[in-house]
């Protein structure tokens, strides 16, 4: 390597310091050195995405930085000396200024002779400490990606805490003074072990040959805090069949107490290797361990306000937002194994994304959580769809009706086996808040239990209070009914799925590529930052749908469900959550039409639990295929060729589909053509 | 190349040195440092040559806590075990100059020539795989070497052939003179691992193994051992995988002596994992070459005859035989066994683990169990490699540890019962459970068991986060009535006509028993298209007139085909044995009534 030309490295850092302008043209370190200068701050954090967006950058210079990074904070400090200004407030002395005043009066009158141990490192006279922070743009290494090429080099690395150690001083600078001499000898540890000196080796005692003894000073010496922690592999990159690895990660000054057992970090360090001194040098052999002097920290968060986006995630949403079809692609993404049940996923998904919360006026809260319950037959895949849900929540909690009773609502205080400290247990739905609870077998759970979670989906608030069952029904915005059908197609697609997985050895090929789940989640969070309103001119369209939902209902002689005002504020709250979606501040009218027609389809799901009776006969159940059949389609017409088509794969005759024509065009349920007897729904 | 000046036994890291120095010789002629990425110069394929092309596998000294007593330092050995913590990387100083002289420090723990701060250095990378001798394997799979009683540690330094006379004619007798004249035959793979068939009888003499072992497995010592990793990629090893490990043997001895220098200065937080691996109960092994081990690999030797359908037709009418007499000639419930015993995970998707076949066999009671229950475990541990057996009760639930748990104080992975190498078979004897309470570590160890019998998983606990990590393991779980805390994928009554005493089986026919239930597990499996079309259409069928039919259903009937087809040695499924399938199903199910 080319030896370092010092004078023009501090040159080139000085020139930064002093030159470079932030985004709004504030000369942002000579700012900070002002704060340094009246003591008001310790720590210099120098940014390299800042070097990077340097009007005079040097490619050659940030790289120097970056490969012996060390050194660097050595050239910065001492460009820093040259730069502090003077301080522009009064602040008390303390000690330390009292005695450095002393000691530049003594050095002054010291004059040439003295030997360098004599002379006062700069380390002692800086009040201030120099981070270098690696660049923020580009993804952290794991631990495991750390090698041996990258030793002195400047690193930045994301892990989990593990342990850490108590804050201790470490020496950065002993001072002696000599019994005879009375000169004050400097001596700097770079190492976590020294050498302590006992001669004298000022001129005066070496002249003299008097072997002055000397008297280690701990107030005067320079001490700086000192932690050391281990942080490990997160478990998303841990390469399967192996092992998190572990590294150790030295906090100096500033930087020590931010991080305790169980934080999620990103660092950003010095990769060294253990320095060794003495007797342990002569041992240690071969091997050289490693650590990271860290330079940074930040804390990753979890909830969804606060993802942050990384560069590539931003482009890919902008990309994905742009695209027409992004709802459907959202949804199907959502469990891709699971076949079929896009209405259901497209309510999930709507499920992830939420509504606004309003506060009016009158200081009452409108929730803007969806709520969504599902019910089915055993293995249709409820629980799969549940699990997967959680999976893309940042806070999702599963659990299940049976295994919950008290415990998974109730908080509990908990002794943390880890750093012995009392924490509060949450139940489920303490730890999902602000996330998604999915309970799975809600029907098993305690009657105790499902009072509290009626609450907490209405009021958002966990106590204790009484409800009667029925009543929880109307808390969710859409209800699901997913049945097992005993027809012949889905029986004979699951037996070629189960055929195929077992031939070859993978599931059949979806057809599209789903998204990532990351992805999923950058959207989602993305997403719920808007609050989307609802303009003026939608209001009369919602109200005159809601009115008319109403009136049907009142036709009918066996409602199935009880349209009220929540039904109002579910229309709302979806349309809202459709609006999201599309990255818009309003709703729109295809945001309501969509409301609707998940609700009109969460409403047939329940019709369809007719047609599972036993004796329902063949004119119903050709009516409810016909049915489905709109409603998936998203149509009031079905040409004829088309029903023939599909009740007769149901096992059905042309005679019969006729006769359920004519019966059900009498009670004014479609229209009949009278040609190509083509059918057409009358709007429900 | 390197001639015979070094022995490779006695010298390892002569040879490994000076390959080294005419590498770095070559590489200055044709540019600076080409040795000095660490990547390997040449060492290792002298080693693999000398290894198995020329047979001297079996001259290799295993270490155990039987040889560890003995073998010197810096030789040769081999070691075999499970890969059961990862310590990560180490960075040593892989090559240093002395004057104007490159040498190498691979393979070792020390330098050969004193080393001042100043010289110019490589600083390298190895990796630490902590590793434990393969927990439940019984004794007769063990590998011996038959050095142990007849020499001494001296005689090593001189491999030639008339020191190990008894060696030369098991080599000549099992045909390894021919495989010598076909190159073809002792070809390498890439990634080092042997293909020769004769492989078995290489690495292993047949003397100890070829008496009859109707013996029950005893405690044995156990010898972990620190093996430092080379060169080869990191997917190639992984967490609870069998290697036997060939290198160089150390006992880097300086760092009890460190200790106390450590003790005074510095924190807690150092990499204690080397001070409390004292080289004296841990020995370190500088791998040259590793190879992977699977089930067959553990078999001393092979059938006589090369196998074919009939052959494997003959045996698997013998074992069952066998099985079916052993439970007391209920014949449904050894076809069960049979299959479940050459179960095998054969792909994992969606949560799903295709091809495992854990076992419930019901209607045993404490007395019976202890009939049929150690008649059958000591059949197993006779048939299989790796044996394990829970007896669980609710104290062992409330106490046992099952799943693995990072320690960080000592930061080491303390194993758990369920840290088994993959094919291992495991029985879970739950005749013994009565009603009680669980604790926290009860309920914990209860659902460890159910996601393992589900998924074939273990979580392995991190304390931070839990981690879980694939498994392959046969379950067979003896209950009175269908157990509902581990819900395996089949449940069989058990129905004894008889009690027979354990038969005497010859030595050869439970050595064709082990090669069987070895080998055609992993025989490969198809559905031509006109048989998937039948299977479709059974499946439908079945759902019509039974609703409560699944696709779980469905999976286990797929699994039962393809190991009645593999029982018979064939890759295919045939409508006969699919309707086998479909046959056994209905015994089962006439019997669940």
């Amino acid at each position: 390597m080319k030896e370092l030309n010092l004078d023009n490295e501090r040159n080139l850092a000085r020139d930064f310091l002093a030159n470079f302008a932030d985004a709004n043209g504030e000369a942002k370190y000579m700012h900070i050195l002002q704060d340094v200068a009246n003591h008001k701050t310790r720590a210099i954090q120098v940014d390299l995405e800042d070097l990077i967006n340097y009007k005079d950058l040097d490619e050659e210079f940030l790289r120097r930085v970056t490969e012996n990074t060390r050194r660097y904070i050595g050239v910065f400090a001492s460009a820093i000396d040259d730069l502090l200004p003077e301080p522009t407030e009064a602040f008390p002395d303390d000690d330390h200024d009292i005695l450095m005043t002393q000691r530049t009066e003594e050095q002054t009158e010291n004059g040439e002779g003295a030997t360098p141990n004599q002379q006062i490192p700069q380390e002692v006279k800086r009040f201030f400490e120099v981070y270098i922070r690696a660049p923020s743009k580009g993804r952290p290494f794991t631990i495991r990606e750390v090698r041996s090429s990258y030793i002195g080099q400047l690193v930045k690395i994301s892990g989990i805490v593990t342990r850490c150690s108590d804050v201790k001083p470490l020496m950065q600078v002993a001072v002696y003074t000599c019994e005879d001499c009375g000169f004050e000898i400097y001596q700097e540890v770079t190492a976590r072990v020294f050498m302590p000196l006992f001669e004298c080796i000022s001129k005066q005692c070496k002249t003299n040959n008097s072997k002055g003894n000397l008297i280690l000073q701990l107030r005067a010496s320079k001490f700086l805090k000192f932690q050391e922690a281990k942080i490990q592999e997160l478990a998303e990159h841990v390469p399967k069949g192996h092992i998190p690895r572990s590294m150790t990660v030295h906090f100096r000054g500033e930087l020590t107490r931010k991080v305790t057992p169980g934080d999620v970090v990103e660092l950003s360090g010095i990769f060294l290797p253990i320095p060794y001194t003495g007797f342990r040098a002569l041992r240690a052999g071969l091997v050289a361990d490693t650590f990271l002097e860290a330079m940074s920290v930040t804390h990753f968060k979890k909830k969804y306000e606060d993802y942050e986006l990384r560069g590539d995630e931003e482009e890919q949403i902008a990309r994905l937002a742009e695209d027409g079809d992004i709802y459907n692609k959202l949804a199907r993404s959502l469990a891709p194994e699971i076949y079929g049940h896009e209405d259901i996923k497209k309510a999930l998904l709507l499920l992830l994304v939420g509504a606004p919360h309003r506060k009016l006026k009158d200081g009452m809260k409108i929730r803007g959580d969806l709520h969504l319950c599902l019910m089915g037959d055993p293995g249709v895949a409820k629980s799969q769809l549940l699990k997967h849900i959680i999976n893309v929540a940042p806070r999702g909690v599963y659990t299940t009706g049976k295994g919950s009773s008290g415990v998974g609502l109730t908080a509990a205080v908990q002794k943390d086996p880890v750093t012995n400290e009392m924490v509060l247990e949450g139940g489920a739905l303490v730890l999902a808040d602000m996330g998604i609870c999915a309970i799975d077998e809600f029907d098993k759970m305690d009657e105790s239990d499902r009072t509290a979670i009626h609450e907490v989906m209405e009021q958002q608030t966990v106590s204790i209070a009484k409800a009667v069952p029925p009543a929880l029904l109307s808390r969710f915005d859409l209800l699901w009914l997913i049945l097992d059908r005993a027809d012949m197609d889905s029986d004979l697609e699951m037996a070629r799925h189960v055929v195929y997985v077992h031939q070859n050895k993978e599931s059949p090929a979806l057809g599209f590529t789903p998204l990532e789940p990351s992805i999923l989640r950058a959207y989602i969070s993305a997403a719920r930052r808007l609050s989307p309103y609802v303009p003026k001119e939608l209001e009369e369209y919602i109200a005159t749908a809601y009115s008319s939902i109403r009136q049907e209902e009142a036709k009918s002689n066996t409602p199935h469900s009880y349209t009220t005002v929540r039904t109002l504020l579910s229309i709302l709250r979806i349309s809202a959550a459709l609006a999201r979606l599309r990255f818009s501040e309003t709703v729109a009218q295809s945001d309501v039409d969509e409301a609707l027609r998940l609700m009109q389809m969460s409403k047939f799901s329940l019709y369809s639990d007719d047609r599972q009776r036993p004796g329902l006969d063949a004119i119903s159940d050709i009516y409810s295929i016909l049915r489905d059949e709109a409603a998936r389609a998203n149509t009031m017409d079905l040409s004829y060729t088309h029903a023939l088509n599909w009740i007769s794969r149901k096992g059905y005759s042309e005679a019969q589909l006729k006769e359920c024509l004519e019966e059900y065009a009498a009670l004014n349920v479609w229209q009949i053509h009278p040609n190509t007897f083509d059918i057409r729904f009358i709007d429900a | 190349m390197v001639g015979p000046q070094y022995d490779l036994l006695a010298n390892p890291l002569g040879a490994v040195r000076l390959t080294f120095e005419r590498a770095m010789a070559a590489g200055i002629a044709a540019g600076p440092y080409s040795a000095s990425d660490g990547k390997d110069w040449g060492a290792v394929p002298l080693f693999q040559d000398f290894l198995f092309d020329h047979s001297r596998l079996s001259q290799v000294p295993i270490l155990n806590h039987e040889t560890v007593k003995w073998i010197g330092a810096n030789t040769l050995v081999r070691y075999r075990g499970m890969v059961q913590d990862m310590l990560g990387n180490e960075f040593y100083v892989g090559a240093h100059k002395v004057g104007s002289v490159w040498k190498t420090n691979k393979f070792s723990d020390h330098s050969q020539f004193p080393m001042d701060s100043s010289c110019e250095s490589r600083v390298w990378e190895r990796r630490l795989l902590y590793c434990v001798p393969v927990p439940g394997l019984n004794s007769w799979a063990e590998p011996t070497w038959d050095g142990l009683q007849a020499h001494r540690p001296v005689d090593f330094t001189s491999p030639q052939r008339d020191k190990r006379p008894r060696m030369d004619i098991e080599e000549e007798a099992s045909g390894d003179g021919s495989s010598e004249h076909s190159p073809s035959l002792k070809k390498m793979r890439e990634d080092g691992h042997p293909s020769t068939s004769s492989q078995c009888q290489d690495s292993m003499t047949v003397e100890s193994c070829h008496q009859p072992t109707m013996l029950a497995d005893t405690e044995r010592d156990s010898l972990p051992c620190l093996v430092k990793i080379y060169d080869s990629p990191e997917s190639d090893l992984q967490l609870n995988n069998v290697f036997e490990f060939i290198g160089v043997l150390t006992f880097d001895s300086d760092i009890p002596a460190d200790k106390n220098a450590r003790d005074d200065f510095s924190s807690s937080l150092c990499d204690e994992e080397l001070v409390r691996l004292p080289p004296s109960k841990v020995p370190r092994l500088h791998c040259i070459i590793h190879r992977k081990l699977e089930l067959p690999d553990f078999l001393c030797r092979s059938p006589v005859i090369e196998p074919n359908h009939h052959f494997v037709k003959h045996i698997r009418e013998a074992l069952l035989k066998h099985l079916t007499t052993i439970f007391g000639n209920d014949g449904v419930v050894a076809h069960f066994v049979l299959l479940h015993l050459l179960s095998k995970v054969h792909a994992r998707l969606d949560n799903m683990a295709v091809g495992k076949f854990s076992l419930n066999l019901t209607g045993l009671s404490k007395e019976s169990v202890s009939v049929f229950g150690s008649q059958l475990s000591i059949a197993l541990k006779n048939l299989l490699p790796l044996t394990n057996f829970i007896p669980l009760t609710v104290g062992y639930l409330n106490r046992a540890s099952l799943a693995p748990k990072k320690d960080y104080q000592l930061n080491r992975l303390i194993p758990g019962v369920l840290q088994l190498a993959e094919g291992s078979h495991l029985i879970i004897d739950e005749t013994q459970l009565e009603a009680g309470t669980l604790n926290s570590v009860g309920v914990e160890n209860a659902s460890l068991l159910k996601d393992l019998m589900e998924f074939q998983k273990v979580k392995y606990d991190f304390q931070y986060y839990s981690m879980e990590m694939a498994a392959d393991i046969k379950l067979l779980i003896l209950s009175e009535g269908k157990s509902n805390i581990l819900p395996a994928d089949i449940i069989v009554p058990f129905q004894p006509s008889s009690v027979s005493s354990l038969e005497v089986v010859d030595a050869e026919s439970l050595d064709a028993w082990r090669w069987y239930l070895a080998n055609v597990r992993s025989l490969e499996h198809t559905i031509q298209p006109e048989m998937q079309k039948v299977v479709e259409n059974d499946l439908v069928a079945a759902r019509q007139t039974d609703r409560t039919l699944g696709s779980q259903e469905f999976s286990r009937w797929l699994t039962m085909a393809r190991l009645i087809s593999a029982s018979f040695g064939e890759t295919s499924l045939s409508l006969e044995h699919w309707q086998m399938a479909k046959e056994l199903e209905r015994l089962r199910k006439e019997r669940l009534g």
